[in-house]
C-alpha cells in the first residue's frame, strides 16, 4: 500500500520550494499514484531552456520501493531512451532509498542531464553518437529541447510549413532546422 | 477527522524529529548503529528480507534489527503528547489491518511504576533489568520526583494550549555515569549511553551494561538528533558536561567494518554472504538479537500462533536468549522451539544432514519441511 500521508506530505514540501528549485510535482489525476513532474533543463547544458515532463508511478511498495519514472518529453540523452523516456539511474533502481523523495529523485535525473553516463547507456545510438560526434550530439540534444522541451515548441512544426511552403523539400528542411538547433533564419540561410 | 487531529498539534515539531521514511514525527524510535533515528516499521520496513540491510539516511551498512529506543520513545511521547497519541492511533490502525505488531508499552511513564514495560514480560530479564536501571537512574537524580509530577502535569488542561511539558535531565540519563547524557549513542538493545561511558568497557564485543546484550556490528555513532536536542533543551548542562570530557577520555574509535555477529570460534568474523554453505533463511529475523534475515541455524517456535512466528539464531538459541518477541509475541519460555531445516529447496536439505550431526542438542526436535521429509524417506 502506498504511504499516501507521506506522498501528500512531498507534494506540500515540494510546492514550497517550486520558485527556487524549479522542480513541480502534480498528480494527474485524482488518486496519488500517478504524478507528473517537471524539471527545467539545466543551465550550460543542450537542455537549457527546456521544461521537461516526467511519469512519475508509484508501486505499491512506496517509498520502500522506487518510484517509477519516465520522461514524456522526448529527449536527446544517452541515458534516456530517445523511444520510451525510459531512464538509466542508479537511485530509480538498485539504489534507491526510502529516505530520498520525489523531489530528490527528480534532482537526481536533472543531474543526469548535466552528467551524461554514455558508459552506461539506455540509448545506444545516443551513446555512440556522444562519444563519436560530440559536436552533433550537442545540436540533436539542442534541437529536441527546440522542438519538444519549450513551451514554444509547437513553434517548429510552424517553421517546417513556412520553409516548405518557400519550397523547400520537407526532409531537407527538418533536418536542416536539426543541424541548427531550430533557428529558423539560419536554417534558410544554408538553404539556400 | 485527520484535521481535527492536526489542529490540536500546535508544536512544531523539532527537525530532528522528523522521520526520513514517513516524514512525520519519529513514532517508536530506532536508533542505527550509525546515529540515524527512523521508526520501528520505518526501520522494518526498510531492512532487506534476503541480504545486508542499509540505512535509508547513509546507506551504512547492518544486519539486525535493533530495538525500539524506550529513552527516546518516551521523551517524545512527553515532548509532543498530541502528535505523538496521533501517530500512536495511525500505526495502531495500520498494525491491526496487518495483523502484526510492534512491541507495546503499558504505561505512558517508565518513572511511575514496575509495570510499564513491554506487556508480554513473563520471565523478561532484560526488560526488568532495565526497568530497574531507570529507577536507579532516577533515584540517582534528585529531579526524579519533580518529572513524575511535570508528566502528570501534562495532562491538566491547562497545559494544554501554552505550556510545554518540561523535559528533564532526568529523561535523558545515561545508566553509565547517571548524568545527562553527552554525545548519547544507541546501542542495538535499545539502550543509550555516552560515547566516552562505554568506549572503555573491557570486553572485546560490546556488551549493553543495562541487559547484559552484546552489540553487534562495531562501534555505534553517535545519535546527532538526540545530542542537537539535548544542547537546545540544556545549554548550560550540556556545556558542563562536554568540556569535563578530558581529551584523553575521547579514544578514536578503529573504523570497524559493520559486520554480522556471526563469528567463528577464532574470532574471525563472517561477512553476510560469504559462505554459501550458511543457510539464509529469508524474511526471518532472531527475535533476540533482531538479525534479518537469519544466517546459519535458526530456530522456530512451534506455539507462537502469530502469522510473524517467532525465531532465534543459532548464537541467541545456544544462550537461551529469553525475551518476548520484537513484534509483541506472546512467546514464552516453555514454548518449544525447532531447528529449521531448510527452506524448500532441495539444495539446502543436503546442507542440512550435514548440520544436524554438527548440532549437539539433546533436547531439539528436528523439523523436516516440505519436501525434505518425503525426500529423507526414500
Amino acid at each position: 500500500m502506498v504511504d499516501f500521508a507521506r506522498v501528500q506530505k512531498e507534494l506540500v514540501e515540494c510546492h514550497k520550494d517550486a520558485e527556487g528549485s524549479g522542480i513541480r510535482v502534480a498528480p494527474k489525476s485524482d488518486n496519488l499514484v500517478n504524478l507528473i513532474g517537471t524539471i527545467p533543463g539545466p543551465t550550460g547544458t543542450p537542455y537549457e531552456g527546456g521544461v521537461f515532463q516526467i511519469q512519475i508511478n508509484l508501486p505499491e511498495g512506496y517509498p520502500f520501493e522506487p518510484p517509477k519514472m519516465q520522461f514524456s518529453t522526448k529527449v536527446w540523452h544517452p541515458n534516456i531512451s530517445s523511444q520510451s523516456g525510459a531512464i538509466c539511474l542508479d537511485i530509480l533502481k538498485d539504489q534507491w532509498s526510502p529516505a530520498l523523495t520525489l523531489k530528490t529523485a527528480l534532482l537526481s535525473v536533472q543531474a543526469l542531464l548535466s552528467a551524461p553516463q554514455p558508459d552506461d547507456p539506455q540509448d545506444a545510438v545516443v551513446a555512440q553518437q556522444y562519444l563519436k560526434d560530440y559536436q552533433t550530439f550537442v545540436n540533436t540534444a539542442r534541437y529536441w529541447t527546440e522542438s519538444f522541451a519549450k513551451t514554444s515548441s509547437r513553434g517548429v512544426e510552424d517553421k517546417v510549413q513556412k520553409l516548405v511552403e518557400m519550397g523547400f523539400p520537407e526532409s531537407q528542411v527538418r533536418s536542416i532546422l536539426e543541424a541548427v538547433g531550430g533557428d529558423e533564419n539560419l536554417a534558410l540561410e544554408r538553404l539556400l | 477527522m485527520e484535521n481535527n487531529e492536526f489542529k490540536d498539534e500546535q508544536q512544531e515539531i523539532y527537525e530532528s524529529f522528523i522521520c526520513c521514511v514517513c516524514l512525520d514525527l519519529l513514532y517508536k524510535p530506532i536508533v542505527l548503529a550509525c546515529g540515524h533515528v527512523s521508526c520501528f516499521w520505518c526501520v522494518h520496513k526498510s531492512m532487506n528480507d534476503s541480504s545486508e540491510s542499509h540505512c535509508p539516511t547513509c546507506r551504512h551498512t547492518y544486519y539486525h534489527f535493533p530495538t525500539i529506543c524506550q529513552l527516546l520513545h518516551f521523551l517524545l511521547r512527553k515532548t509532543y503528547p498530541a502528535a505523538y497519541k496521533r501517530r500512536e492511533n495511525q500505526t495502531l490502525e495500520e498494525e491491526e489491518e496487518e495483523d502484526c505488531f510492534s512491541p507495546q508499552f503499558i504505561c505512558d511513564r517508565p518513572e511511575n511504576s514496575p509495570t510499564s514495560t513491554t506487556i508480554n514480560q513473563t520471565s523478561n530479564s532484560c526488560s526488568t533489568e532495565s526497568l530497574e536501571s531507570m529507577e536507579q537512574s532516577r533515584s540517582a537524580n534528585h529531579n526524579g520526583d519533580e518529572g513524575i509530577i511535570s508528566v502528570e502535569g501534562k495532562k491538566l488542561p491547562q497545559n494544554e494550549h501554552n505550556q510545554q511539558p518540561k523535559i528533564l535531565v532526568a529523561d535523558l540519563t545515561c545508566p553509565m555515569c547517571k548524568q545527562m547524557l553527552i554525545h548519547p549513542v544507541g546501542l542495538n538493545c535499545g539502550h543509550v549511553y555516552c560515547e566516552t561511558c562505554i568506549t572503555d568497557l573491557p570486553h572485546e564485543v560490546l556488551i549493553c551494561q543495562v541487559c547484559q546484550s552484546p552489540h553487534p556490528g562495531g562501534f555505534p555513532k553517535v545519535c546527532l538528533a538526540l545530542d542537537q536536542f539535548l544542547e537546545e533543551q540544556f545549554p548550560e548542562e550540556y556545556t558542563l558536561r562536554r568540556d569535563a570530557i578530558q581529551p584523553s577520555q575521547i579514544k578514536v574509535q578503529p573504523e570497524t567494518t559493520s559486520s554480522c555477529s556471526l563469528s567463528k570460534d577464532n574470532g574471525e568474523i563472517i561477512a553476510l554472504g560469504s559462505n554459501p554453505e550458511l543457510l539464509v533463511h529469508e524474511g526471518a529475523g532472531c527475535d533476540f538479537c533482531g538479525m534479518y534475515p537469519i544466517i546459519g541455524d535458526r530456530y522456530k517456535c512451534v506455539d507462537c500462533k502469530e502469522i510473524i512466528g517467532f525465531d532465534l539464531c543459532g548464537d541467541c538459541y545456544k544462550n537461551r536468549a529469553k525475551r518476548p518477541g520484537r513484534f509483541n509475541q506472546k512467546h514464552t519460555p516453555d514454548h518449544k522451539l525447532e531447528l529449521v531445516l531448510a527452506d524448500d529447496t532441495d539444495f539446502s536439505d543436503l546442507e542440512l544432514v550435514q548440520d544436524e550431526d554438527d548440532t549437539d542438542s539433546s533436547d531439539l526436535i528436528v523439523i523436516q519441511y516440505d519436501t525434505d521429509s518425503s525426500t529423507d524417506e526414500e
